[in-house]
């Protein structure tokens, strides 16, 4: 049999091509994904066992206050430290670092680096040092409270030559500085395209952070004791109120690889988890194309079988193929896989998520996964259709022409309904107060039902669909219609993955969809202003508070008020507070304040939800603790309680409360009242001049602000569905290869039409219609799943604040156009196959 | 590809009496020495209003004469017209569309477009073309092959006889210039298929049908109004008014 299966793969090179194609572009996303994430890996691995080369001993608090999203805080060191740590024997040479927000502005007034999702802008310092991470490469370092050294590649984005001035924005505001030195950062221009503007000790304190306190002190030994007997020294010499600790250079460029990598991980979980979707999807294509196929030997089996072949002869010929095919197909996906991860980092790139680029890294996992899984899929997808060729009578083989077995069992209807009514019978349970994990049970129910159902309900839909191609097609149409509908079986696998990819797309849209329609909901009601200025910098960063401060002595202006985030230690666990200022934010932004007086928000007291306040049974005047990031604790007063929790969360405070400590905190919007009677046109152009002092933030109009709030879920929407498409790409060449199988089957049908007076034209008609109906059910059926997805996803995060479900329209009716484009294209081949049968052998081969 | 209106070279002469004429039409395949001749400087006529049957032993040339007249293969000498034609100087295009609005065709098996009713494959050249055609003359060829109540049938529901009685429909629905049959009835037990043949001969005497077909059967032949015999890829001779005993006294002159 091994020598029939082989003789049969090779007689038939270009069904070997189809059919591998599946298994080569699942495999391709599998082993590209893992290549890439590997990848990018080894280039911060590198870039950080670099950054801390010549460091041999670290100093940093202890104190870390982890916040949601595993952002941490850590806290300041006193800046004695530096000199205690000096005198510690075995200690060559020390240097305080200061590491913390900082942007450089461009020569147009446009900060460097993209705003938000790119690496981050550090300010820090810059000296001489043994062990030091930076070094100059022209000029000197910076000297004194008016000089600025800047790494190579911002030098160079910025066009900045020494003696230039720049500006640079950073927590205390911004200042005008004289590049000295431009420097390099080991052997990179930057590190992983972060952006770095360098002071000296006392202007970096002062400017990025509070006089008298750094982050760390970088310390360098003189040979006498091994990295571990110095870091142990260093500790012994520090009084242990200070709360440090002295890792060696090995342990910090350990931690700061295993962080980037935690955070990489989430990034290639995501990566993989598309990558299996595709793969899921390409399975249902090596399936049809394994089934059309069996069908298709239909005659060839049966002969076999007259001959004296076994059932299990048979089937054993198609599974021997399918090995064949797995191994050749994940074989060319894999090295197709290394290709595609270059095309990854160029999808993120256009997402504006700008990645260090670094040699290739194909790990030996990523290459013995691809083979495997490729190998295991093909296999069992081509499980079903082997058996079946095997139970092919010998009578068939005097058969005039194949046909696929068509008729539709009632079982497979009565099993798939019940799949759908156990699906709705999970979710009705869940609103009813079951547990949530049965949402994705019910979701799983429905989805398999619905795929099981697939070959009952391909023929009407069909039909339905094919309607408009008919009354606008004549007879070309009809028999598109009728091409699509002729075989249901075939129309519903090479319209699952259509479907799997819409449902989807569909359902991400409609959560965006829901989000967005909530944000501007929670904005239109709190943003009582005229204009904002909003930061995209999330998380690290933000606009200087002293930039509300500043438009709102205005005279247009009649209250500016700006709005920042604090994370703290409450109950001893990472907590965010809303800062606020209390003098300006009445009339601008409203909190719903139902109890207490704005007036009564001061350092030693703070606002609390309503929510809060029911959860915790508190009321005004209990007290809460908070430790800061710098460990002090304070004991806050509650003078306040607010309704509305969407943007200020839990806890507001003003924005004094960190007046005294080494904390800085950042505003995250300005909101802006104008005075009445204030032309909006004059007051634009002043607040923009007032903007682009700081060269930071944009200045937006309320619209503006809420619509570019609500369309903030649009980047990650942008990012999941450029993962989704590789599942359309599968989907599309399944289309193309059914089609393709099915021309071949038609022939006859083919030469018949050419030779009583289809013109060649008509002939593509007819394919490409079919073709756009099959891509149409999978889309039109797809949305529907995909919307009843969507709204089970937003019914689970109910609680997370999400109450109002949107149905996507716009990205509906773009899908269904995306839909038709994609049959339209995928039949361009197929379509030019059929114009090429060959007329007198389709109507003289009786 | 909707355009109805197709605009031909003018007939050469309108009040020609051949509906389709070949003039020394060679078929020859391969080359030199492995040259193999299909047809060899054949040339013959087709009279208008006329039922003629091609025949000949098995290689004789008698289907690559029909697909070569038909625009269905190309030949390798000779010209062709249809309908005053020259099917020669034809692209494609105008080939495809020459089919279907001169031409009918009945093949011997797999007539039919499955997916399409009997009424609609019928229609199929008519609808092809985006054109009505002839309502009056349509439902008289339906009556003449006795379809009226199998029109909404598919083929798959249709017996064998049926199916090919819908063939002669098709080919007769759009009032072509000339019918090609090739073997009409060689799928057919022998009483339907004289049923057909007999619906053939109906369509040339009560229609004005011009009908041309390859059989190598003496007795469908016989329902002919002239045989034209090919043996070795020429023409051996002719009969007028057949019966089966003439065709079969004919054919032992021949050395068949």
């Amino acid at each position: 049999m091994w020598r029939i299966a082989l003789k049969g793969i090779l007689g038939r090179k270009a069904r070997l091509v189809l059919t591998s194609l599946a298994v080569i572009l699942g495999t391709a996303f599998l082993s590209g994904t893992a290549v890439f994430s590997a990848t990018l890996n080894q280039t911060f691995d590198n870039l950080f066992s670099d950054v801390f080369r010549n460091v041999d001993s670290y100093v940093r608090s202890t104190q870390v206050i982890e916040a949601d999203f595993g952002q941490q805080e850590r806290q300041r060191i006193p800046v004695e430290l530096v000199d205690v740590v000096k005198q510690v024997p075995g200690v060559a040479d020390v240097q305080a670092d200061v590491q913390a927000f900082a942007r450089i502005i461009g020569k147009d007034g446009k900060p460097l680096g993209t705003e938000g999702n790119g690496p981050p802008t550090f300010g820090s310092v810059g000296q001489k040092f043994k062990g030091a991470l930076w070094s100059i490469s022209e000029g000197r370092f910076a000297a004194g409270p008016t000089e600025v050294v800047l790494d190579e590649a911002s030098a160079k984005t910025g066009k900045f030559v020494i003696n230039d001035k720049v500006k640079v924005v950073a927590q205390s505001g911004s200042r005008e500085f004289t590049l000295v030195g431009i420097a390099s950062y080991g052997d990179v221009r930057s590190p992983g395209g972060a952006t770095f503007a360098l002071f000296d000790l006392a202007t970096a304190q002062e400017f990025l952070a509070k006089p008298g306190f750094i982050d760390d002190i970088l310390v360098s030994g003189d040979g006498s004791l091994s990295d571990t007997e110095l870091a142990m020294a260093i500790n012994q010499a520090i009084p242990d109120t200070y709360k440090t600790e002295t890792l060696t250079g090995a342990e910090i460029t350990k931690e700061t690889q295993d962080q980037i990598g935690t955070a990489l991980s989430f990034f290639g979980i995501l990566l993989s988890v598309f990558s299996y979707i595709a793969l899921g999807v390409g399975s249902f294509v090596i399936y049809n194309v394994f089934s059309i196929s069996a069908a298709q030997r239909q005659r060839e089996n049966a002969l076999l079988r007259a001959i004296g072949a076994s059932k299990k002869q048979v089937t054993r010929a198609m599974l021997i193929e399918s090995v064949v095919v797995g191994l050749f197909g994940s074989t060319v996906g894999l090295i197709a896989g290394i290709g595609l991860s270059k095309a990854l980092s160029a999808l993120l790139k256009a997402a504006s998520i700008d990645l260090p680029s670094g040699g290739l890294v194909v790990p030996r996992s990523a290459i013995i996964n691809t083979i495997v899984i490729g190998l295991i899929v093909t296999v069992a997808s081509a499980w079903l259709p082997a058996r079946r060729a095997g139970k092919v009578p010998p009578l068939a083989a005097m058969r005039e022409t194949a046909i696929e077995f068509v008729a539709l069992s009632r079982r497979r209807t009565i099993f798939g309904l019940v799949l759908i009514a156990l699906g709705a019978a999970s979710i009705v349970a869940v609103t009813n107060g079951a547990s949530k994990t049965l949402l994705g049970v019910g979701i799983l129910f429905f989805f398999s039902g619905t795929i099981t159902l697939g070959p009952v309900i391909a023929r009407p839909v069909a039909l339905l669909l094919g309607k408009p191609a008919e009354k606008f097609r004549g007879v070309t149409g009809t028999m598109a219609r009728q091409n699509s509908a002729r075989n249901p079986k075939r129309t519903s696998r090479t319209a699952a993955p259509v479907l799997i990819g819409v449902a989807l797309v569909t359902a991400v849209a409609a959560l965006a969809a829901s989000i967005s329609s909530q944000i501007d909901g929670v904005f239109t009601q709190q943003f009582k202003g005229d204009y904002a200025i909003n930061t995209t910098a999330r998380g690290f960063g933000g606009l200087s508070p002293s930039l509300a401060d500043d438009i709102n002595v205005m005279p247009q202006v009649q209250r500016a008020t700006g709005i920042g985030r604090l994370t703290v230690k409450i109950d001893d666990k990472g907590q965010f507070l809303t800062t606020i200022n209390p003098a300006t934010v009445e009339g601008v932004f409203d909190i719903g304040l139902i109890s207490g007086s704005y007036a009564d928000l001061t350092a030693e007291t703070i606002f609390v939800s309503q929510k809060y306040a029911n959860n915790h049974a508190t009321k005004l005047g209990d007290t809460i603790q908070v430790t800061l990031a710098d460990a002090q604790i304070k004991t806050l007063k509650i003078a306040g309680i607010y309704t509305y929790d969407e943007i200020a969360g839990k806890y507001t405070v003003s924005r004094d409360l960190i007046k005294d400590s080494s904390v800085i905190s950042f505003d995250l919007g300005v909101f802006i009242k104008l005075k009445p009677g204030v032309s909006d046109k004059s007051a634009r152009s002043e607040l923009q001049a007032a903007v682009d002092k700081y060269g930071q933030g944009t200045l937006l109009s309320k619209r503006e602000y809420i619509d570019s709030q609500s369309g903030s879920i649009n980047t990650l929407l942008g990012l999941i569905y450029g993962l989704l498409f590789l599942s359309v790409i599968i989907a599309v060449v399944g289309i193309i290869i059914t089609l393709l199988l099915s021309v071949f089957e038609r022939q006859r049908e083919i030469g018949l039409l050419r030779a009583v007076g289809m013109t060649k034209g008509q002939v593509r008609t007819t394919v490409r219609w079919e073709s756009v109906i099959t891509s149409l059910i999978g889309a039109v059926v797809g949305i529907l799943l995909g919307v009843g997805l969507g709204w089970v996803i937003v019914y689970a995060l109910r609680d997370q604040g999400l109450s109002s479900f949107s149905v996507p329209i716009g990205s509906t009716v773009s899908i269904l156009i995306m839909a038709f484009i994609i049959g339209v294209l995928a039949a361009v081949y197929p379509a030019w196959r059929a114009t090429r049968v060959n007329l007198l052998a389709a109507i003289t081969t009786a | 590809m909707n355009n109805p209106s197709v605009t031909f070279p003018p007939p050469i002469a309108n009040s020609d009496s051949a509906a389709a004429r070949a003039t020394n039409v060679s078929k020859i395949y391969g080359h030199d020495d492995s040259e193999v001749r299909a047809l060899d400087n054949v040339s013959v006529e087709f009279e208008k209003g006329k039922f003629t049957a091609i025949m000949g032993p098995s290689g004789s040339g008698k289907s690559t004469l029909m697909h070569c007249m038909a625009g269905l293969d190309e030949m390798t000498n000779g010209s062709v017209t249809i309908d005053g034609i020259d099917v020669a100087s034809l692209k494609d295009k105008d080939l495809t569309k020459l089919r279907r609005d001169k031409i009918g065709f009945v093949f011997q098996a797999f007539n039919l477009v499955p997916t399409l009713t009997a009424d609609e494959n019928i229609r199929l050249p008519l609808l092809l073309g985006n054109n009505k055609g002839n309502e009056e003359w349509i439902q008289k060829v339906i009556n003449t092959v006795h379809l009226q109540d199998r029109l909404s049938h598919r083929p798959s529901e249709l017996s064998g006889g049926q199916q090919q009685r819908v063939a002669v429909a098709r080919a007769l629905a759009s009032e072509p210039a000339i019918i090609f049959a090739d073997e009409p009835t060689g799928n057919l037990d022998s009483t339907t298929g004289n049923e057909i043949l007999s619906f053939m001969r109906k369509a040339v005497d009560e229609l004005g049908q011009t009908i041309v077909m390859v059989t190598h059967d003496p007795v469908s032949a016989s329902y002919a109004d002239r045989i034209v015999f090919l043996k070795d890829g020429k023409i051996a001779g002719e009969l007028l008014e057949p019966t089966p005993e003439l065709v079969l006294d004919y054919m032992k002159q021949l050395g068949h």
